[in-house]
């Protein structure tokens, strides 16, 4: 589905990813774990060119997306993107959030996509927050919202950018059981976390990256019973307890 | 009996009695004041409140795109081009005076084509507002968080949409009290287009001065005129940023 060939990104003169190979298929849930500075958040966000890579070539379902004559807008609405900052609008209710970018692509009516996005938040449970504004809601409840808006597009594929990393330790529960649920829908995924136990219990793959470098890559058990790269030993033997 | 009684009230009467006669001569002084300058300063009124209206309009419209301008993100020379032309319009509206900048448009520019006072006066005063305009709408947009604009993207709208349905919107709600002073240092510089021959309330005022002799008068009257419009303006912009503010409100 995604496909990443020799994908190189450099500001200036620091290079963040170098060079790097991978393909995502269809229906996978692929966690990245890293330490800060791994170049880790920059290959998610390069994968919707929300930071344009140096080289390489990123392809998403048979389409070479960077390449120039490709329209990013069409190609963005089949990848949904979570933010660890959750970004919601606040000047607009939780409901406009949901429904502005449907409607104003023309992909759906007013109609359609408030009733959508009322199936949506009922889903999570805050039906009852539909018009409140984003200030009102707690750091989990926007993430949560924040999830439902990028599902509203319908996309084939969701990349989360540490979305529980902004949160208070109570509230991360009830974001990973939303990606959880979706998991089990069959959504593509590709996430970015510190969530050891959601990688362990959700991903089929599990990839850790250091220096712009994807230096292992292996199922959830091997990666934390049996890690082979030094560097992930190391990485290991810190993070978990 | 009565009147030895009451005769504590002399002075008092004595004090009262020429007070009430100046009353009655102030008070018709007023009176014939405001017939005189009713009429002149109503018309006067009226271009004042065109004047500002639309120089407003233009102001915020032409300073929102500059400042659009200036923020969106491009390369090379293509960047140095508006840069420069930016640049230079903001710097020509606000380094010099808006008297020369009427003169010189009437006189020089547009009066001799046929364009009337108030047209260029209108156009004057919209440019010079929209160069200030477009400073406090240029930094307006960058105290939107970023990320507001990468989760308007990352859903597939454009960047012109997403500055216009989430950034923009952002933005002049931070800056409401910055486009509300420039409304009102707008309608005070109306007061200058007497140089070009526009009758404005300044300009009905001094009509009148000149006609009777009597500056204070006229010239007062007019400061208050000036005072009650810019209270009206301060309350409705006062009122229209409590309703943005809605979503502040937890």
């Amino acid at each position: 589905m995604i496909s990443v060939k020799g994908l190189v990104k450099s500001f200036g003169d620091h290079v963040v990813l170098q060079g790097i190979d991978y393909t995502i298929n269809k229906g996978e849930k692929i966690v990245i774990v890293g330490p800060s500075g791994s170049g880790k958040s920059t290959f998610l966000r390069c994968l919707n060119l929300l930071e344009k890579p140096t080289a390489g070539e990123i392809w998403f379902e048979d389409q070479l997306i960077t390449d120039k004559k490709c329209n990013i807008n069409v190609v963005r609405r089949k990848m949904g993107m979570v933010f660890q900052q959750f970004n919601l609008f606040p000047h607009l209710t939780v409901l406009q959030n949901i429904t502005l970018s449907p409607v104003k692509l023309g992909l759906m009516s007013k109609e359609e996509a408030k009733e959508n996005a009322m199936r949506l938040l009922a889903r999570i449970g805050l039906t009852e927050k539909a018009n409140t504004y984003p200030i009102q809601l707690s750091g989990g409840q926007k993430q949560r919202i924040a999830i439902v808006r990028a599902l509203a597009m319908n996309p084939d594929v969701m990349l989360f950018d540490e979305p529980t990393s902004a949160l208070d330790p109570e509230m991360v529960g009830e974001v990973l059981a939303v990606m959880k649920e979706l998991a089990d829908e069959g959504m593509t995924m590709v996430v970015v976390t510190h969530e050891m136990g959601f990688a362990k219990e959700v991903a089929t793959k599990v990839l850790f990256m250091d220096e712009g470098k994807i230096l292992e890559e292996s199922s959830p058990a091997e990666f934390y019973s049996d890690p082979k790269h030094p560097r992930l030993k190391e990485f290991l033997s810190k993070v978990l307890v | 009996m009565n009147l030895i009684a009451l005769g504590w009230l002399n002075p008092l009467v004595k004090f009262i009695v020429p007070f009430i006669n100046r009353l009655d001569i102030f008070f018709k002084y007023n009176v014939r004041l405001i017939k005189n300058l009713y009429k002149p300063m109503l018309q006067g009124l009226q271009n004042t409140l065109i004047i500002s209206f639309f120089a407003l309009i233009i102001g915020v419209v032409l300073g929102t795109i500059l400042a659009v301008i200036k923020v969106i993100p491009k390369k090379g020379i293509l960047k140095k081009i508006f840069d420069f032309v930016v640049n230079i319009y903001i710097s020509f509206f606000r380094g010099t005076p808006v008297v020369v900048q009427l003169l010189l448009f009437y006189f020089g520019v547009l009066g001799p084509r046929g364009y009337s006072p108030l047209y260029v006066a209108i156009m004057v005063l919209g440019l010079n507002s929209s160069a200030y305009v477009a400073e406090s709408v240029r930094s307006g947009i960058l105290a939107v968080d970023h990320g507001q604009m990468e989760a308007g993207r990352s859903l597939g709208l454009t960047y012109g949409s997403t500055m216009w349905h989430i950034i923009l919107p952002q933005a002049i709600k931070n800056i409401l009290p910055a486009l509300g002073n420039e409304l009102i240092a707008l309608i005070k510089e109306t007061a200058v287009v007497g140089f070009i021959a526009v009758f404005d309330l300044t300009r009905a005022a001094r009509a009148v001065v000149s006609d009777t002799y009597d500056a204070f008068g006229p010239y007062l009257y007019l400061a208050l005129v000036y005072l009650v419009i810019v209270l009206i303006a301060t309350f409705f912009v006062t009122k229209l940023e409590r309703r943005l503010r809605q979503s502040d409100k937890r």
